[in-house]
């Protein structure tokens, strides 16, 4: 019995390790590379041993090609857009979770089926009502078009969390003569802040990861980090060790988000899972 | 408080077929029903928390239907208590308090003053997850009675507890609801909860009130079969009978009626099991099956087509599969008309 456990569990760490390093080894490969040189980069066979340089990071940091504005426009369009998304997508979530209203079915159905739509289709369409509204390349008409769908998501992720918290719960706040809007802030809301934590990181992270909307409507004005990464891989050379800097520090907030927030990010998702304060 | 003609529908039924109470100042008022009888509606609406149908609700004389719960100054103890999980205990007994305004310091008077009638006054800074069922309890009747409301609203507030501290809580909640003066409007499928409690219990049976009166008026007088088969446990017997003369003919045998009847009739009747003796003539039985609970004994008997039950202070000299007879006097009869089910 206990041999048999032991080789169970050697073979499930052995299948954990291996989904790891398929996580794992972009990240580093792209962490090595980033302190390589460029002549580094290109040797055959790899280079296991070198000598680390900074000259990368300097270079996407401070150098020509420095890429530090498309942070500050990625950092501009994700927060932008997550703080819009919130302020809608609060009040939509808990009327589709707990109002009853005509045509509630099909109005949840629409916030889904907004999301089965291929982005692809929608880029060109997106693309001629931006122009003809003088919207292209600015931080306004980039936000408005990844409203289209970080809203659906955040209305859809947080409708499950809404409808969790117990009805008597918010009676009793009505009881207790704090009308719906109080009740609202007072009590449902504190006990969806998980919930609320978790849509608001996803949808940041989707914002500051997207990169094919950003790239086709955006410009030099509003140009992301995604999209300057790319400007990295051109015809004639591909920077590999400046793609790489840029990669790790693109990721840096990325990173640190899930780091920071892990804990509320697994709960959040598991939510429902196990039934504490049950539902009727 | 009255409720006049109350109607309510959800889409095609019906759950209420026109509800009237008056319920006086002071009194502890019970809902008393089976599930689905339309009991925790009625409370709802008196709360505010569902829309009527049809009819009024009417307090102090105003007319409140149209008014949301909030406006009404009712204080509700859930089922579930319905605490508010991520406040601390003070909190959540303040909160009333707080939604109209009061001064911080006059709502930590108030809630410890609350806290304190109701024996919590050391819990106030733990949160709800960290109190028994019990404490939880408690503290949803602290929050309900710390705004001093003109009616206190229960539904069901002691069915999550065990046995024993259902009966512990069931004589505070007693105490409390007098030292207060308050009146109450209290739910339960319990009829023991109901005949302890109440100063008055309506009867509520498929959406309609069946009976409303003093415990001891539905116990000794139910003006329905439905209610007879309802208070009591054991329920009452009831046994289909030929109401002639001043004679009961129930499974062939003639047994004395209460009074004579005006015409010769079908008709239910209705006897306690505490009602019930053995004797040497009667309605024939078999003995089934003889419960002895301690302090009484409860013994099945298989009359033909109906099971009568007994309730005795003693186990009966008789055992399992017996022949025995079973009579009761002409005063213990409760007969009702076989088709409507009033009582005659």
């Amino acid at each position: 019995m206990d041999r048999r456990r032991y080789w169970r569990r050697l073979a499930l760490a052995m299948l954990a390790g291996i989904g790891v390093a398929v996580w794992v080894f972009p990240v580093l490969w792209a962490l090595l590379t980033s302190f390589k040189t460029e002549r580094d980069v290109l040797a055959y066979p790899p280079v296991w041993f070198f000598e680390p340089t900074l000259a990368n990071y300097h270079e996407v940091l401070f150098g020509a090609s420095s890429i530090v504005p498309n942070l500050w426009s990625s950092f501009v369009v994700a927060t932008l857009t997550t703080a819009l998304t919130m302020l809608i997508a609060i009040p939509a979530a808990y009327a589709l979770g707990r109002l009853r209203y005509p045509a509630k079915r099909a109005s949840g159905f629409y916030v889904l089926g907004t999301q089965m739509l291929p982005p692809m289709g929608l880029i060109i369409p997106y693309y001629l009502v931006l122009q003809k509204l003088g919207a292209l390349d600015t931080y306004g008409g980039l936000t408005v078009i990844y409203l289209t769908f970080a809203l659906p998501f955040a209305v859809w992720l947080m409708v499950s969390y809404f409808e969790d918290v117990p009805f008597e719960m918010e009676e009793a706040a009505l009881l207790d003569r704090a009308g719906r809007l109080r009740a609202l802030w007072y009590v449902i809301l504190p006990q969806v802040r998980g919930g609320i934590a978790v849509t608001t990181i996803f949808v940041f992270l989707n914002a500051w990861n997207e990169f094919m909307f950003a790239v086709v409507l955006g410009g030099n004005r509003v140009r992301t980090v995604t999209v300057a990464m790319f400007n990295f891989i051109s015809v004639e050379q591909t920077q590999w060790a400046k793609v790489a800097a840029g990669a790790m520090l693109a990721m840096l907030p990325v990173i640190l988000i899930g780091f920071f927030a892990q804990r509320h990010i697994v709960k959040g998702l598991t939510v429902g899972a196990v039934k504490g304060g049950g539902r009727r | 408080m009255r409720l006049e003609g109350i109607v309510k529908r959800h889409g095609v039924t019906t759950v209420l077929h026109g509800v009237d109470l008056a319920i006086e100042p002071g009194e502890f008022f019970v809902l008393l029903g089976p599930s689905g009888s339309g009991k925790t509606t009625t409370l709802r609406i008196l709360a505010g928390l569902e829309a009527v149908s049809a009819g009024r609700v009417l307090m102090d004389g105003a007319d409140v239907t149209l008014q949301e719960p909030g406006e009404r100054d009712v204080a509700m103890v859930f089922q579930s208590y319905a605490l508010y999980p991520h406040m601390t205990v003070a909190q959540n007994i303040g909160f009333p308090l707080k939604m109209v305004g009061t001064d911080p310091a006059a709502i930590a008077r108030a809630v410890a003053d609350a806290a304190a009638k109701v024996d919590i006054g050391h819990l106030l800074t733990r949160t709800p997850g960290q109190l028994s069922g019990g404490q939880q309890q408690r503290v949803a009747l602290a929050r309900a009675i710390v705004r001093q409301p003109r009616l206190f609203l229960l539904d069901e507030p002691l069915s999550n507890l065990d046995a024993k501290l259902r009966l512990e809580t069931r004589l505070e909640l007693h105490r409390l609801q007098r030292s207060l003066g308050a009146t109450a409007v209290y739910v339960t499928h319990d009829q023991e909860e109901a005949m302890t409690l109440a100063d008055r219990i309506a009867v509520f049976m498929d959406g309609r009130i069946a009976q409303v009166g003093t415990p001891r008026e539905v116990f000794t007088r139910p003006q329905t079969v439905d209610v007879a088969g309802f208070i009591g446990t054991p329920p009452m017997n009831l046994l289909p009978a030929r109401w002639e003369g001043a004679t009961l003919a129930i499974e062939g045998e003639r047994l004395p009626a209460p009074t004579a009847a005006g015409a010769p009739r079908d008709v239910t009747v209705g006897v306690r099991p505490g009602d019930v003796r053995i004797a040497t003539a009667g309605i024939p039985a078999r003995v089934e099956r003889i419960e002895d609970l301690g302090d009484t004994a409860i013994t099945s008997f298989d009359a033909g087509t109906r099971l009568v039950k007994q309730k005795a202070d003693r186990v009966p000299e008789v055992r399992e599969g017996d022949s025995v007879r079973l009579a009761f006097g002409p005063e213990a009869a409760h007969i009702f008309d076989r088709a409507t089910g009033a009582r005659l």
